[in-house]
């Protein structure tokens, strides 16, 4: 395995897949179980699944969805969405998923990440955060599921949520979503220098290079992406896609 | 049906075709077809080149006003794999569009063909992904009907699509079809009924589907028949017709130039099409499609008669997979594979247990002849 992970990150929509464009504008993509299959014959590290709704909706985790696809990963997974209390994270881990990502509730509950990351353990606890830019250009806590914007300092709460024992972060920036023109490479190289623990970099990877400047540049542990497993030319025309082992290995310069 | 058993003595077309006939030498209806009709159509020589060069001068003098010339079809089996490797080398000017139907079965093979293809090649794609929940919906109808063409939920859908996406959209005048005499030049009447009929397909999801096909797409007999040749012009052409088309040859050069991947048989890029055409079709239907795919090949002389009833000697499908295929469909359809063992078990049905356009399209055939005797006169 490669030292650094790179994760295609999947939207459940309506128990559906979608690719959306700066969080909107959702594009259907397919089915998770055949998209899972497919990811799993091309050998992917790992997998997110982000259910955009559960939040939206105050509904909990689809227990039954999470189920049907986490029976078909050959590899580990990470689920977020909806998750609110301990009892669903222990629930979501009994059907065979490896990580959890808390989002919203995380904004609310800071004391969810510091039991959850006691009782299962930090590296399972992942913190997701949405980041957008507002007008004068500075970095904010993007809410997805009443699109408002949080208070507070993006970074103060970045070195909180490591305090309290957040294993990874997954850094999600909103305005390069579905841009395919590179990572915020600004945003990455911030927070890379606040906090220690891993950072998961995601929003606007377009091609192959895009991995490697952010973990060369930016010094992100694992690179996450939607379009770029998910989409092909022009047309943006639905392919499903992961580059060969070795030409990720030549990539990171990873030789064994 | 028959009532004793014959096999045609220059292919391997037998009498699992109600329909067949024999002549006094024993050689089968279809054979004295080919080589009575198809045969002045098919060129698979010189002039069959000579005839493409100019149909491509046409289809490229026609597109000079949109993005595209033309569109093919791509599902990553060796035909339509073929003819964009053949289209891309012989006639590099042709701006080619190429349209793909994902309708919830793509294997990693399939898309890893595509990827290969659109990308060495640099041909642009679209792809059109049916609705799941839909496409389900209506595959489970279709199985419950007891209709033998189980490939016409994603048959329709394709052209559908081809014609919303490459005429209504791209305002394209000519699709490239990788259909072809010389491997399907061959197929019985009674062994298919006509997917395009949006009006069968909808009366059989009236009847059977459970939720409302919200975004499935379907093309009417009106659209299909007048809207869509007369009044945009549409046309399909084979240009495998017109080529030295030979299977084998075609696999060994597409694996080569463009990293290719083999299925095996002949439309299995799904393990639905597989379960469909190896299972579902010889064991409930009693017809092994096979035999009008190697009756074709005989005709074209790309097999031996023996070496035909030699692939015939094997079962159509592995004893020893097809349990766990079935599990698997089953499992992507969500119901048991009791259940779907006993949809196997009903009654096959015809295309005429069930509303169709079948009248209507014979009117309208007869019309036409009758139009051109009349300008003929
Ligand atoms: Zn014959």
């Amino acid at each position: 395995m490669l030292r650094t992970r790179v994760i295609p990150v999947l939207l459940l929509h309506n128990k559906g897949l979608v690719k959306t464009v700066r969080f909107k504008d959702p594009k259907y993509v397919g089915d998770p179980i055949n998209a899972i299959r497919i990811f799993n014959e091309k050998e992917v590290d790992e997998l997110i699944f982000l259910d955009i709704d559960a939040s939206k909706e105050h509904r909990e985790p689809d227990y039954a969805l999470i189920e049907s696809f986490a029976s078909e990963c050959f590899m580990p997974v990470c689920y977020g969405g909806g998750i609110t209390n301990v009892e669903q994270i222990r629930k979501v881990f009994s059907l065979g998923i490896e990580k959890v990502a808390l989002n919203s509730s995380a904004l609310r509950d800071k004391d969810l990440i510091r039991e959850a990351s006691q009782l299962f353990g930090a590296q399972s606890i992942i913190v997701a955060v949405d980041v957008k830019r507002n007008l004068w250009g500075r970095y904010q806590i993007y809410r997805h599921a009443d699109k408002g914007v949080q208070k507070g300092d993006l970074l103060a709460y970045l070195r909180e949520v490591e305090a309290l024992g957040a294993g990874e972060v997954f850094l999600n920036s909103v305005d390069m979503d579905g841009m395919q023109k590179g990572y915020d490479m600004t945003l990455l190289q911030t927070v890379r220098d606040v906090i220690s623990v891993p950072v998961i970099v995601c929003g606007g990877a377009g091609q192959l290079s895009d991995f490697k400047a952010a973990k060369e540049l930016g010094g992100a542990s694992a690179v996450a992406a939607g379009s770029f497993f998910v989409f092909q030319g022009k047309h943006r025309a639905v392919l499903i896609t992961y580059p060969k082992y070795e030409e990720l290995e030549k990539l990171f310069g990873e030789q064994p | 049906m028959k009532t004793h058993y014959q096999i045609c003595s220059h292919c391997v077309m037998d009498t699992t075709d109600p329909d067949i006939t024999f002549d006094e030498q024993g050689v089968c209806n279809h054979c004295r077809h080919v080589e009575n009709v198809i045969r002045k159509s098919w060129f698979p020589n010189p002039e069959g080149k000579r005839r493409l060069d100019q149909i491509v001068a046409r289809i490229i003098e026609d597109g000079k006003s949109g993005e595209y010339d033309c569109v093919i079809g791509l599902s990553g089996g060796v035909d339509s794999s073929y003819l964009a490797y053949m289209l891309r080398t012989e006639y590099p000017q042709l701006r080619i569009l190429a349209i793909h139907i994902d309708g919830g079965w793509n294997s990693e093979l399939a898309v890893h063909n595509i990827e290969h293809i659109v990308k060495r090649l640099s041909i642009d794609l679209h792809t059109e992904v049916i609705n799941w929940e839909e496409m389900k919906d209506l595959q489970l109808a279709y199985l419950k009907s007891q209709l033998a063409n189980q490939d016409v939920p994603q048959d329709h859908a394709f052209f559908a699509t081809l014609y919303k996406v490459a005429v209504d959209h791209f305002g394209i005048r000519y699709f490239l079809s990788g259909g072809n005499y010389a491997t399907e030049s061959i197929l019985p009447a009674a062994w298919g009924y006509n997917a395009m009929d949006a009006k069968q397909l909808l009366a059989i999801h009236k009847r059977f589907g459970t939720i409302r096909l919200k975004t499935y797409e379907t093309v009417g007999f009106f659209k299909r028949k007048i809207y869509y040749p007369y009044i945009k012009k549409f046309k399909m052409i084979r240009p495998l017709n017109f080529w030295p088309y030979d299977k084998e040859e075609a696999k060994r050069i597409i694996v080569e130039k463009l990293d290719w991947r083999d299925y095996g048989d002949k439309h299995h890029e799904s393990i639905f099409t597989k379960f469909f055409q190896s299972y579902w079709l010889p064991e409930k239907f009693g017809y092994d499609k096979r035999r009008a795919h190697l009756s074709s090949m005989i005709v074209a002389g790309q097999m031996t008669r023996q070496e035909a009833l030699n692939v015939l000697e094997k079962p159509p499908y592995n004893a020893g997979e097809i349990e766990s295929e079935k599990e698997f469909i089953a499992k992507k359809l969500s119901i048991s594979v009791e259940e779907l063992n006993a949809i196997m078990l009903q009654p096959n049905k015809t295309f005429r247990d069930y509303p169709s356009d079948y009248a209507l399209e014979q009117r309208f055939s007869r019309l036409k002849q009758y139009i051109s005797k009349w300008r003929q006169r």
